[in-house]
C-alpha cells in the first residue's frame, strides 16, 4: 500500500533494473530472434495505431483542400474555396453570405452554455458525492456511468417524449391549469417573448431552452466524473479547519474548495466544449431549423442531400480549429492564473 | 440544516438523470404503435418483437453485439502491448504512441466520423461490417490503454524486484505477477469499450454508410418517422447491459479507483 501511494522512488530505480534484466536474459539465451520480434511488434504497433487513428484525421485535413465536381463527386485538388465558403459564402465576392459563420456561432453557444451549466451544477453535485462512503460512491458511479454510456439516441428520444407538444409537459401544463395560471398572471407572455410558448399553451419544440437542456444532460455525468478525482483528492481538514475558525459554509466553498478546483473546473469545461461542438442528434430534433450547427451541416454535406465531401470536411477542419483554439486559450488562461497564484 | 439541503440536492439531481430513462423504458410498454406517457394498454408485446420476431431489429442487435464485442477485443488486444511498453520503458516513444493512440476518443466525434468515412471509402471497407469494428477499436482505444495503465502502475514494484531477484525471467514475472494482477483492470477497459461501442452511433453512421444498421443506428433511421414503443424496449435492453457491466466492474474491479479517486481514504 505504501508502495503504492509513493511510487516516484521505486520507479526511479527499477524499469532500468529490468530492463538491463531483459537485455541480460536475452543475451543469455543468444535469442537474436527474439529481439527481432519484439522489433517487429513495435513496428507493427505503430503502424496500426498511425494507420487507424491519424491518417483518417490526415484525409480529413487533405479532402478539405479538394474541389467539388458538378453533378459527380469530388477530386483532388489545392484549393481555399471550400474555406472561402465557410467564411463569406459561395458567390463572393459577388455577394456575401454569413451562413456558415452562423451555423458555427450556434455550435458554439450552445456548446459554451450547455457545458457551463453542466459544470456549474455538476461541482457541488461531485463534491456531496466524494464526501460518502466508498460503498455509495461506487453504486453512485454505476448509476452515472450508465446514465452516460447511455447512446445520444435515447436520450434525445426520452426528452423529445418530455417535451413534444402531444406529450408530455406541455400536455401536463394545460391539464394541470398551469398554463391558465400563467395567462392569468402574466408569466405566459414572458414565456412568450422566450420563444416558449404558442399562441395557446407552452411549446419547447423547438426552441433553444429545449437544445441546451438536453446537450447539458447528455455531458452532465461526464461532467461528474472528471471532477471526481480533483475533489476527492481535496483534503478535507482544510475545509474543517476553516470551519473550526468560524467560517460560514458559503465562505469556506467560495475561499477554501473553489480555488482548488479551479483548475480542473476549466479542463472539464473545456473538454465537454469539446465534446459537444460536434453534437448532433440533439440540434436536428431541438433546434430551430434556422439554429442548426456546423456539425448538421456536416452531416447535410458528408452523407446528406447536398452531396459536397470537400467542403464537409472543409467544415470538420474548422470545428477542429475552433476545439483547438479553445483549448489553448484554456491552457494559457490556467498557466496565467497558476502563475498569479 | 446544510446537510438535508446536500441530501436533498443529490436527489433532485438523482430525478433528473433519471427522468427521461424512465420515461423511455414505461414507453416500452405501450400496447399500441404509437408512443404514450404514461403506457396506454401495457403489454410486454414489444419485448418478443425487438428480440425475436421483427428481423430489422434482430438483425440491429446481432450486428451491435458482433460490433461491440469485436472492436472491444481488438481495442484491449492493441492497447495491451502499448501500455506494457510504455510501463517497462517509460521512453517517450512509447508515450508518444500512447498519445497517438489516445487522439480519437479526445475529437469531436463527428470529425473522426468523416475521416474514417473517407479512409474507408479508399480502401474499399465502406459499409462492411469488420469496417465498423476496426473503426470502433480505434475510436474507444483510448479506454483500454487507461484502464490497463493504471493497473500496471497499481503493481507493487517490491513483488516484481522479489521475483527478479530470486531468478524469475522476464516471462515469468509477466504470467505470474504482470498478467493477473492487471486482469480486473483489463477487463474493465474491455467493458468501458464494450459499452460505449453499444451505444456509439454517429462514426458508425458514417462507416456503416447505410450498408448495415447497429441498433442506435437503426432507431436514428426510424426517427424521422416517429417513435414506436419498439424502439424504447432497445433502450430498456441497452440501460440493462450497461447496469450489468458497470456493476459488475465495482464489483470485481475498484471503480472509485479507476475513476482517480483518492486510495487513502476509505
Amino acid at each position: 500500500m505504501s508502495v503504492v501511494g509513493h511510487p516516484e522512488p521505486a520507479m526511479a530505480e527499477s524499469p532500468r533494473k529490468a530492463r538491463a534484466d531483459a537485455v541480460q536474459a536475452a543475451d543469455d539465451r543468444g535469442a537474436l530472434g527474439h529481439r527481432f520480434l519484439r522489433a517487429g511488434v513495435t513496428t507493427l504497433i505503430w503502424c496500426v495505431v498511425l494507420f487507424l487513428c491519424v491518417v483518417p484525421l490526415g484525409l480529413v485535413v487533405a479532402i478539405s483542400f479538394g474541389h467539388k465536381v458538378e453533378g459527380a463527386g469530388w477530386e483532388w485538388a489545392f484549393t481555399f474555396e471550400n474555406y472561402y465558403r465557410f467564411l463569406v459564402g459561395a458567390n463572393w465576392p459577388a455577394e456575401t453570405t454569413f451562413l456558415y459563420l452562423t451555423q458555427l456561432y450556434w455550435s458554439m453557444r450552445y456548446a459554451v452554455v450547455a457545458s457551463v451549466l453542466a459544470v456549474a451544477t455538476a461541482l457541488p453535485f461531485t463534491y456531496l458525492l466524494t464526501r460518502q462512503s466508498r460503498r455509495a460512491q461506487a453504486r453512485w458511479l454505476v448509476f452515472l456511468l450508465t446514465s452516460l454510456s447511455l447512446s445520444e439516441v435515447f436520450i434525445v428520444m426520452g426528452w423529445d417524449i418530455i417535451l413534444s407538444n402531444n406529450s408530455g409537459l406541455p400536455v401536463l401544463f394545460s391539464a394541470s391549469g398551469l398554463t391558465d395560471w400563467m395567462k392569468a398572471t402574466g408569466w405566459f407572455d414572458v414565456l412568450r417573448d422566450w420563444g416558449l410558448a404558442s399562441p395557446r399553451n407552452v411549446k419547447f419544440k423547438t426552441s433553444e431552452f429545449a437544445t441546451v437542456l438536453t446537450m447539458s444532460y447528455l455531458v452532465w455525468p461526464y461532467a461528474v466524473i472528471l471532477l471526481y478525482p480533483a475533489l476527492s483528492r481535496l483534503d478535507p481538514s482544510m475545509a474543517e479547519a476553516a470551519r473550526t475558525m468560524g467560517a460560514r459554509p458559503w465562505t469556506v466553498a467560495r475561499t477554501v474548495i473553489l480555488p482548488a478546483v479551479r483548475l480542473p473546473l476549466m479542463g472539464t469545461a473545456l473538454l465537454l466544449f469539446v465534446f459537444l461542438l460536434g453534437g448532433y442528434v440533439a440540434v436536428t430534433v431541438f433546434a430551430d431549423p434556422a439554429k442548426q450547427t456546423t456539425a448538421v451541416s456536416v452531416f447535410e454535406h458528408v452523407r446528406g442531400s447536398t452531396l459536397n465531401a470537400p467542403f464537409g470536411a472543409a467544415q470538420s477542419v474548422i470545428l477542429l480549429v475552433t476545439a483547438a483554439a479553445f483549448l489553448v486559450l484554456g491552457q494559457r488562461l490556467s498557466r496565467r492564473s497558476e502563475g498569479a497564484s | 440544516m446544510l446537510r438535508v439541503f446536500g441530501h436533498l440536492f443529490m436527489a433532485l439531481a438523482a430525478i433528473v438523470v433519471v427522468l427521461p430513462i424512465a420515461v423511455v423504458c414505461s414507453a416500452a410498454l405501450n400496447g399500441g404503435r404509437t408512443m404514450y406517457f404514461p403506457p396506454e394498454d401495457p403489454t410486454l408485446a414489444r419485448f418478443t418483437e425487438f428480440f425475436v420476431s421483427e428481423p430489422v431489429w434482430t438483425r440491429a442487435l446481432a450486428n451491435s453485439v458482433i460490433v461491440a464485442l469485436g472492436s472491444s477485443t481488438l481495442a484491449v488486444l492493441l492497447a495491451w502491448p502499448i501500455c506494457y511498453r510504455l510501463w517497462k520503458s517509460g521512453s517517450r516513444h512509447s508515450a508518444t504512441l500512447a498519445a497517438l493512440g489516445s487522439i480519437p476518443f479526445a475529437l469531436p466525434p463527428i470529425v473522426f466520423g468523416v475521416g474514417l468515412g473517407f479512409f474507408w471509402a479508399f480502401l474499399g471497407g465502406l459499409g462492411s461490417i469488420w469496417a465498423g469494428i476496426v473503426s470502433h477499436a480505434a475510436l474507444f482505444l483510448a479506454l483500454p490503454l487507461v484502464t490497463i495503465s493504471i493497473g500496471l502502475q497499481a503493481i507493487d514494484r517490491a513483488h516484481l524486484d522479489a521475483a527478479a531477484t530470486m531468478g524469475a525471467t522476464d516471462g515469468v514475472i509477466f504470467r505470474t505477477i504482470v498478467l493477473p494482477q492487471t486482469l480486473p483492470y483489463t477487463i474493465s477497459g474491455f467493458f468501458f469499450a464494450l459499452v460505449l461501442s453499444f451505444n456509439e452511433f454517429i462514426v458508425m453512421f458514417f462507416v456503416s454508410a447505410s450498408a448495415f444498421a447497429t441498433v442506435t443506428l437503426q432507431i436514428f433511421n426510424s426517427l424521422r418517422n416517429g417513435y414506436t414503443p419498439t424502439m424504447a424496449v432497445a433502450a430498456v435492453a441497452f440501460i440493462a447491459v450497461s447496469i450489468a457491466v458497470f456493476s459488475a466492474v465495482a464489483r470485481w474491479g475498484d471503480l472509485p479507483r479507476l475513476m482517480g479517486a483518492d486510495q487513502s481514504r476509505h
